[in-house]
């Protein structure tokens, strides 16, 4: 009972949502008959609600939206013209179908309401077959149309009667009611049998209200929309106080709550790098102690919090699943097969905003597979299979996705019958078609319009399913993988991420910049030498164990300028996405780690090749790779790696192609440096404190073969200065010499371990400056 | 240094004295440089003015996108006007700013020479962009007239717009 009462209430809403999404559509669409993108949508949305409510066994609104759907479906195929006449119709069944949601929404079943929907399905079919004779379709509403007519026939009764009468009626019915709903609680299976008396109630009710039935709809807009469906005005009374332990939170709310916990955790990041920091610097003194403490408790705090936070937004998928066993036994019954439905791993927990999206999705691949997959018993028979079909509903996490894979023993997607499908309808052409892997041709079943079933029926067959689908997936940045085998069933996964905020990252070097490419498209990573990168046909390849793998560096995609010559060696993240692999050369390998996904902003959006930024824990910003873009990109990029490796080491000569940096804050030392050097014959370069010289290196205007550091200088002194350089990965090497007049053993020591190559004591004698000079460049 | 100090009171003393009724009419700039020139933008339009931090460089944008910086956790774009207006580079000093100016659906920071003042203008003192302005083409909104010097107002929401 508990469970239909979920599902139905989760039918609301999404009923409502799509109505909303309907209304708009239809009024662009009636100043703009053509766009075909448009009546696809709408003839999605009719086809969703009607699936659902045929699953929820309300058979006047399946009737009015299986209508419809023939309508829209004949406009979106051009064999219907939409003209103002036949929009009024529209927009008349779907007014129709909004009053009986309404209905639904307040009472719990579509009869309540007394609307009749003969009139419109007749004159909806009218539309739909031109003058043909009326189709089995016509069949089910006359079948129903008893049901609310004698309804109606209540109603006016009804308000026949004084308002005496009237309250005293209302007074038994009630009471009836709650007899009712008691009996309903006791027999969980009773559905069906509640239905019969409610409709005299409710539609008592309106006619109290409003003396006429029909104008009780926009009464019932203005209620919540969570309103509790099944139940009326008593019964909901006595379930408020039971439903207290839990409250609606609005998704916005939460969403807000997440972007909050993101700014925690990168001011948790940096903290604790300030901490490192700190921490080098003042090591042994006391008030480190006391900060460890401070900073610990934080960062473990936000890390629950963050997890804390990320729980409230998780269900488990189990909410989805258990619409489908009622689903599939419904279906099997209308379709005269016998099919069995396996669901495992309910219990596996995602983000709601995913929960809901992927409802819609399953339900389509799960009557399809119903109607198209499984065969009747005679066929199974005939085939050797058993008779009772067998689906598989499976979830289970891999990594950081959530993979739901869907199962059936039927007979199994033929691909030459797709692409001949295909090529019939003019999707693709017979050349295409022929080039197409199986796999390929499977992926034609979610092109909207496609469908190998020879009969529409009521479950499916319209070819408009898949379609749904592939957009939701998408949305959610799913992959979708189907296989088949003819005879022998099929097997559609669907891998999703389970979040959405907060991934893990492998953060890269690409030259003096970084980047973060999500881990979870990140399949290996290698150390090669440059000579096993060979190229063929303009493109670098690399053997990797048994295959051959294009490569591409990273700083070619995105443009790096090239500063740092590289080593005998390279680092290969190797990155695969769906079935395509690539390895990408990078300069280093910084590591993985937790990121919030940030959005660069309107003014930057769709750069190609970055799916957004991050903010590390130094506060600076980190641009995250979109792999498929990635992928897309490499494909124009014709460097040759090996070539280009080599080329770039610059070779020096003579003496004056060497360049000195004298850094100094006075003026008079600075030209003691120069003189200094002036019998080697190199090229001197002046900064006036630490920091004018770090930005001189920083902008490789020069390349610098060495340093000389004064260590007491303003802005940045030499010990900065000296740890600064040596962070860059190019300045490795560089010889930095510091020149003081700082003599005491631990000022030596300190220079040492801020990155230092020699240390001179002011004052010194020119010649040996010279000499040290000339040993560190090597002249 | 008094005396620049003093200028400024005064200027404030005769803006407060200045008659409220023409409230309306006035319109309140912020002033600065870039290369010789000075500009303004309409000073709600501002959303805070920083001294130069590190940015990161974005690929396949145009040159006058230096790149996106943090700003106490919002990632905003950074853009050149130097290199916008088509003027040869100039490194940064200790006058550089970023202003960071706030659209309708855009934030970015624009880097900028240095800072002028605060501007009060009647806008019966502004009149229509020349005609000859090239590189800044759409980006004037006017031309306001001052007793020392004119000044050239740009329109935020164009500057904000991307334009590649």
């Amino acid at each position: 009972m508990e469970d239909i009462q979920e599902i139905l209430e989760d039918f609301l809403v999404e009923a409502f949502e799509l109505i909303e999404q309907l209304d708009q559509n239809l009024v662009e669409l009636e100043s703009n008959p053509d766009d075909l993108e448009l009546l696809n949508s709408i003839f999605r949305v009719a086809h969703t609600i009607k699936g659902s409510s045929s699953f929820l066994n309300f058979d006047i609104l399946t009737g009015l939206t299986h209508h419809m759907e023939d309508v829209l479906n004949k406009a979106r195929h051009g064999d219907l013209k939409l003209t103002p006449e036949v929009m009024d119709v529209v927009l008349e069944s779907i007014d129709l179908m909004k009053s009986l949601l309404h209905a639904i929404r307040d009472s719990g079943n579509d009869t309540s309401a007394g609307i009749d929907i003969t009139d419109i399905c007749r004159r909806l079919d009218i539309i739909s077959n031109g003058e043909t004779a009326p189709s089995v379709a016509v069949a089910e509403p006359v079948d129903e149309s008893p049901v609310p007519s004698s309804e109606e026939d209540d109603n006016t009764d009804y308000s026949k009667l004084s308002d005496k009468e009237v309250e005293d009626e209302i007074e038994r019915l009630l009471k009836m009611r709650k007899e009712e709903d008691r009996k309903r609680k006791e027999n969980s299976s009773a559905t069906k049998a509640a239905a019969v008396p409610t409709p005299s109630f409710e539609s008592l009710k309106d006619s109290d209200e409003e003396v006429t039935p029909k104008a009780a709809e926009p009464i019932a807009a203005k209620r919540a929309s969570t309103a509790d469906a099944g139940a009326n005005a008593p019964a909901k009374k006595e379930s408020a106080s039971a439903m207290e332990q839990t409250i609606r939170v609005e998704v916005k709310r939460l969403d807000h709550l997440m972007n909050l916990i993101g700014e925690l955790v990168l001011g948790k990041n940096r903290l604790l790098k300030i901490y490192d920091d700190v921490e080098e610097r003042y090591e042994g003194e006391k008030f480190l102690e006391e900060l460890n403490q401070v900073v610990s408790s934080i960062s473990l705090v936000t890390t629950d919090l963050q997890i804390a936070v990320m729980k409230t937004r998780m269900l488990p998928i189990a909410k989805v699943f258990n619409k489908f066993p009622r689903m599939v036994r419904d279906l099997s019954r209308e379709l005269g097969k016998q099919i069995e439905l396996e669901i495992s791993g309910e219990e596996t927990e995602l983000d709601k905003s995913i929960v809901e999206e992927i409802g819609d999705p399953l339900v389509h691949i799960i009557r399809n597979s119903c109607d198209h997959g499984i065969e009747d018993g005679a066929t199974r028979r005939a085939q050797g299979k058993s008779e009772m079909g067998l689906i598989q509903l499976k979830a289970y996490n891999e990594g950081n996705h959530i993979v739901i894979e869907i199962t059936d023993d039927g007979k199994g997607l033929d691909p030459d019958l797709l692409r001949s499908k295909a090529v019939e309808k003019g999707m693709i052409t017979e050349r295409e078609a022929d080039a197409m892997t199986d796999k390929e041709a499977f992926a034609l079943i979610f092109r909207p319009s496609l469908s190998t079933a020879k009969v529409v029926t009521n479950v499916s067959g319209r070819g408009v399913g898949m379609d749904v689908v592939k957009t939701n997936i998408e949305k959610l940045n799913g992959i979708i993988d189907v296989d088949s085998e003819v005879g022998q069933g099929t097997v559609i996964k669907l891998k999703i991420p389970l979040t959405l905020a907060i991934i893990q990252a492998l953060l890269v070097g690409a030259q003096e910049e970084y980047y973060a490419i999500p881990l979870a498209s990140v399949l290996e990573t290698v150390r090669i030498p440059l000579d096993e990168i060979y190229t063929i046909e303009g493109k670098n390849v690399l053997r990797l164990r048994d295959e051959v793998l294009s490569l591409v560096r990273l700083s070619d995609i995105f443009g790096v300028k090239q500063v740092y010559e590289g080593g005998e060696h390279t680092y290969v993240v190797v990155i695969g996405l769906a079935e395509s692999k690539l390895g990408v050369v990078v300069d280093t390998l910084v590591g993985q780690e937790e990121i919030v996904i940030k959005s660069l902003g309107d003014y930057l959006q769709g750069i190609e090749g970055i799916a957004g930024a991050t903010i590390r824990g130094d506060g600076r910003v980190t641009l995250i790779v979109d792999v498929a873009a990635l992928m897309n990109l490499a494909k124009g990029i014709t460097v040759d790696i090996r070539a280009s490796a080599e080329a770039v080491v610059k070779t020096k000569t003579v003496p004056s192609d060497y360049i000195v940096l004298a850094v100094d804050d006075s003026a008079m030392d600075r030209n003691i440096m120069k003189k200094s050097m002036e019998p080697i014959g190199v090229k001197v370069l002046e900064a006036s404190n630490g920091q004018e010289a770090l930005n001189m290196l920083k902008s490789a205007e020069y390349s610098i073969d060495a340093v000389l550091i004064d260590i007491e200088m303003p802005r940045m002194d030499g010990y900065t200065l000296a740890g600064e350089i040596r962070k860059y990965s190019k300045y490795k090497n560089l010889p930095l010499i510091a020149v003081t007049s700082r003599t005491s053993k631990s000022d030596r020591l300190r220079g040492v371990e801020s990155g230092m190559s020699e240390y001179i004591t002011k004052p010194y004698s020119p010649e040996y400056l010279e000499s040290v000079v000339r040993k560190n460049i090597k002249l | 240094m008094s005396d620049k100090l003093n200028q400024i009171l005064q200027k404030q003393q005769q803006q407060v004295d200045e008659p409220h009724k023409k409230e309306d009419d006035v319109i309140q700039l912020v002033g600065f440089i870039i290369g010789q020139e000075e500009y303004a933008v309409p000073i709600l339009s501002i959303q805070e003015i920083i001294k130069p931090i590190e940015y990161t460089r974005v690929p396949s944008v145009p040159t006058y996108i230096l790149g996106v910086f943090n700003l106490r956790g919002s990632v905003i774009p950074l853009i050149d006007l130097r290199s916008k207006f088509k003027m040869d580079p100039a490194k940064v000093t200790e006058d550089t700013r970023y202003i960071v100016m706030k659209g309708v659906d855009n934030t970015a920071g624009f880097v900028i020479d240095r800072l002028t003042e605060a501007i009060r203008i009647k806008s019966s003192r502004i009149g229509p962009p020349p005609e000859t302005i090239h590189a800044e083409k759409g980006l004037v909104y006017g031309i306001g007239m001052r007793d020392e010097n004119i000044l050239t107002i740009l329109k935020v929401e164009q500057l904000l717009k991307r334009d590649f």
